[in-house]
């Protein structure tokens, strides 16, 4: 252990069985989804606020870095401690405290698993809205740090919008709780300013969240096309006859077939590009909904509509969806994720241009994305043991988020800036919209050791995609 | 302000920009107190030269779009230049099937309905200060009426702002795509800072498809223990309210336009739905079960258009009849909406205050309405307010209409705090101002706030002392 006493510090705040130290823990814990790079010098569990309070306190003693994790399921390295220091695991403040039906509300410990949460309250008839791909094993602290998205945030928004308060731990062990567990508590919007903070202005130790009533009826269609582009097309036209589908996912050909090799969901093998729709609410609208798109879908050309009959064949088609990223890795060693945001009428444009990129580049780029909401998600395979292919990925990758760039969009819809893509925030941010956020992180964060290196850029590879991208996660 | 100040403003926005003279000055006046000069700048740059020329002066600045909601927070600390963001109207950019609109903040929410309206779109909000609000104006109040219940507000429906900062600079957050989550989300904390942190120069919305058919059904409750039976069956039913507001009696009996308290309506629990003519069919089916369930009875109520306008801009429509009328928002946990409803009644009663109630029950949002004419007479019941000795009647004979109403204010929001919630005053007679602190007291957060205050305006240019804790 690199500091010399920290350890008996630590034991003493979480007792032996709460802290890591080894050569051989700590490995476990020196990645996420997006890259490996670095262990932290210690792990520690804490098992209440206090505890946090404590460990925060002597990570400003000792002037270590202090990094929250909660399931490391992210993309963008928000949970690797790039500096090493104090990681703080939150698998044992797992508890829910609090479950308020008629408010619709619940109080959670951020270790809380987001599906966890829904099936707490399932029975009631009740569920937790967003829902990331990775919601069997992401906790709602890394969903609040994050900010994450999820297939149905196309009709029920992020995961700001379904926070009402917070307790945070300061980095100086101030304990301060924002927002309320009702509306418009007066006063600024702190919660909506640490929702999407990626760690690094201060450790959340409790959430009060919404909790929304399950629809009386869902209906999941699959729409089956030969071409892409009539499948990105149909995307905007279901928009422009009003309707908001609860979840309008695409996945392309490739990426398909990978998936249905891996789950036998029933998709087909031979098409170019499938749109998984998904509407909710009350059973009169969910039919008309439903016929409308799928008139939609015929109209641009959709080879085949299928409906799923029943909720086994429902779970099976979003089993598919939800794993996509697993099966993709059964077919390259490695691959990258995009999560460029663009308008969602210049879809059909872009998926031109991805194709263009995978030519320019010779690789192969799986396409599976947000589609309602423009949130791409280009999987660009390569092997990492190839260094010039993996150079031509992050050419590849610089390539397309530059295009969402140009078409008016955002470097990320839903994985966060974190270590990826904090050189890239000059691209759609001035210096002044910078300084302004400077002004934030100094404010809570002026030390600079909660989580550093993420989010705000640190100036020493300006404008260009990390090497480091190259790791691959465990797929 | 001296000439040369003077002639410093107009040579940035120009002088037919500037107004100086009493009268002019006097309709920006801001709790009573009158600035010395307004500006209407045309651009995002001018007005960032505007507050740029304030903080090197020492000027205190209050930002307004059409001043619709401005009776909301305390009297400034100081005052000295109103800035009106009302020339900047222009669409900056608007691509209806992305369904995503970026406008310039001073646009009307009027114009800017229109404009979606032309496209079968539209903002679901029903804002206080409605179609005369600025969209600016809505965003830095938060301004969110009974449609939250339903879409949302405005801190759901912000996508990205451009904001002119105090030292002059123009910043912007997030952006135009409907998801983003690229650095920190400073939009969240503009979006209801009631103009004490920057100028909100633009905005950058998310646009809803507008829905084929909506219907209100007004359904009388009785009692308040009803209502909340009421309450509960429909929001685990299936139905998915676009506004659910219960209505105490007086309130009913003030959209019906008689008088409050001569004939004892009812309360009322009112709820809009929308979506195709079948679904509104099935809607009123589940909703006729409901009420029978409770005993109640419910009727389709036509033309509902006009009274959703007066309960989603309820000081506007109550001063024409009751000039000094006060508008007292409780935000509480939904479950305790009646609750604190009835404890109102009681304070009230005790005191033969005139009030009216409208509770948005699904969200927790209860605003009540002190109905007075003139608050500064004193008080000419006398006697008559309290029946059970004489010593205590001739003390409070002295004593004003205004004390009655601090002192129903203060026991009002204790009675919400003990709910666990908070009551925040948004419309009040100026002679309140003041007496009663608008916003009640700050949590263990305050600090944060202060401190983002001083790193936003560090020489409190922008609307001083209006926002909570002193902000």
């Amino acid at each position: 252990m690199k500091f010399k006493g920290l350890f008996g510090e630590l034991v003493r705040i979480v007792s032996e069985d709460g802290v890591l130290w080894r050569q051989e823990d700590l490995m476990l814990y020196e990645y996420d989804a997006l890259s490996s790079l670095r262990q932290p010098d210690a792990v520690v569990f804490p098992r209440k606020t206090e505890h946090v309070v404590q460990i925060a306190r002597l990570a400003l003693r000792h002037n270590l870095p202090l990094v929250a994790r909660g399931a490391g399921t992210g993309l963008s390295g928000g949970s690797v401690a790039t500096e090493g220091g104090i990681l703080l695991g939150f698998s044992r403040m797992k508890q829910i405290l609090e479950i308020d039906l008629e408010n619709q509300r619940a109080r959670v410990q951020p270790g809380v698993v987001n599906l966890d949460l829904s099936l707490a309250v399932a029975d009631e008839g009740y569920y937790y809205a967003p829902d990331p791909s990775s919601q069997k094993a992401c906790t709602i602290g890394g969903n609040v740090a994050e900010n994450s998205g999820g297939p149905h945030t196309l009709a029920y928004g992020v995961t700001t919008n379904h926070i009402l308060g917070l307790e945070v731990v300061l980095p100086d062990g101030e304990v301060i709780h924002t927002g309320a567990s009702y509306w418009d508590r007066p006063g600024y919007d702190l919660t909506g300013v640490f929702v999407g903070s990626e760690g690094t202005l201060g450790i959340v130790t409790e959430a009060t969240v919404r909790l929304s009533r399950k629809p009386e009826a869902v209906k999941t269609l699959l729409a089956i096309y030969d071409q892409v582009v009539h499948a990105t097309r149909t995307v905007a036209a279901i928009t422009a006859r009003g309707i908001t589908p609860a979840a309008l996912e695409m996945m392309d050909g490739f990426t398909l077939r990978a998936v249905e090799e891996a789950t036998h969901a029933g998709y087909p093998m031979d098409c170019a590009a499938v749109l998984l729709i998904e509407v909710e609410g009350l059973r009169e609208a969910v039919e008309e909904h439903a016929d409308e798109i799928e008139a939609v879908c015929r109209e641009n050309q959709a080879r085949e509509v299928r409906r799923a009959k029943s909720a086994e064949e429902r779970d099976l088609l979003w089993k598919g969806r939800k794993t996509a990223f697993g099966a993709l890795g059964r077919i390259s060693p490695n691959y990258y994720v995009q999560d460029g945001v663009i308008p969602r009428t210049r879809l059909p444009e872009m998926l031109d241009f991805i194709g263009s990129i995978e030519k320019k580049y010779d690789l192969r780029i799986g396409n599976i994305f947000h589609a309602g909401d423009g949130n791409l998600h280009p999987l660009i395979m390569y092997d990492e043991r190839d260094r010039d292919q993996t150079a031509r990925v992050v050419k590849a990758a610089k390539d397309i988020i530059m295009r969402c760039v140009e078409m008016g969009g955002s470097i990320t819809g839903e994985h966060g800036v974190g270590l990826e893509k904090s050189d890239l925030m000059p691209l759609i941010f001035s210096e002044n919209d910078l300084e302004l956020m400077g002004r934030i992180k100094n404010l809570f964060n002026p030390l600079g050791r909660l989580n550093p290196g993420k989010l705000l850029p640190t100036g020493k590879m300006c404008g260009e995609l990390r090497g480091g991208i190259a790791g691959g996660g465990p797929v | 302000m001296t000439l040369a100040v003077d002639s410093e403003l107009s040579a940035l926005v120009g002088t037919s920009r500037v107004v100086r003279d009493h009268a002019a000055c006097a309709a920006l006046a801001v709790d009573g107190k009158v600035p010395e000069c307004g500006v209407a700048p045309a651009t995002a740059e001018q007005v960032a030269a505007v507050l740029r020329y304030a903080s090197k002066h020492h000027l205190a600045l209050i930002p307004r779009g059409n001043g619709t909601k401005l009776s909301m927070g305390n009297p400034p600390r100081r005052y000295e230049v109103a800035l009106s963001i009302g020339e900047l109207n222009r669409v900056i950019h608007y691509e209806p099937a992305d369904l995503t609109i970026t406008v310039e903040a001073g646009m009307t929410f009027r114009a800017f309905q229109d404009l979606a309206g032309q496209s079968g779109l539209w903002l679901p909000l029903d804002p206080r200060g409605g179609g005369e609000s600025s969209i600016g104006g809505i965003i830095a109040a938060n301004a969110a009426g009974p449609l939250r219940q339903g879409f949302g507000g405005p801190r759901d429906m912000v996508l990205g702002l451009k904001v002119a900062l105090p030292d002059g600079k123009i910043a912007k957050t997030g952006g135009r795509v409907v998801k983003n989550v690229a650095g920190y989300d400073l939009g969240k904390l503009l979006t209801g800072s009631c103009g004490t942190l920057g100028v909100i120069v633009e905005a950058s919305l998310k646009l809803f498809p507008k829905l084929p058919e909506r219907a209100t059904f007004a359904m009388s409750a009785g009692t308040l223990g009803n209502a909340k039976d009421l309450r509960r069956s429909i929001l685990r039913s299936p139905l998915d309210a676009l506004r659910l507001v219960l209505l105490d009696s007086p309130a009913v009996a003030l959209l019906d336009d008689s008088a409050p308290g001569n004939e004892r309506p009812g309360a009322q629990l009112w709820i809009e739905l929308g979506g195709s003519h079948r679904v509104i069919e099935r809607c009123m089916l589940e909703l006729r079960q409901l009420t029978a369930a409770v005993g109640a009875t419910m009727a389709r109520r036509e033309g509902a258009v006009e009274a959703w306008g007066r309960v989603s801009n309820l000081a506007h429509w109550l001063q024409q009849k009751y000039r000094d009328v006060t508008v007292l928002k409780a935000a509480l946990p939904a479950v305790a909406s009646e609750e604190f409803l009835s404890r109102a009644q009681q304070e009230a009663e005790a005191e033969r205050i005139a009030l009216a109630s409208f509770a948005q029950v699904g969200l927790g949002i209860v605003h009540l309405c002190v109905l007075q004419e003139d608050v500064a007479r004193t008080c000419s019941v006398g006697p008559r307010l309290v029946p059970d000795g004489q010593g205590k009647a001739a003390d409070l004979q002295n004593r004003s209409a205004l004390h009655l109403l601090a002192g129903l204010g203060e026991r009002l929001r204790k009675a919400a705090v003990d709910l666990g919630g908070t009551l925040v005053i948004e419309h009040c007679p100026l002679e309140l101002k003041g007496q009663v602190d608008a916003w009640g007291a700050g949590g263990d957060d305050l600090e944060a706030m202060r401190k983002i205050k001083v790193a936003w305006d560090p020489l409190e240019v922008l609307s001083p002392g209006r926002f909570v804790g002193g902000i």
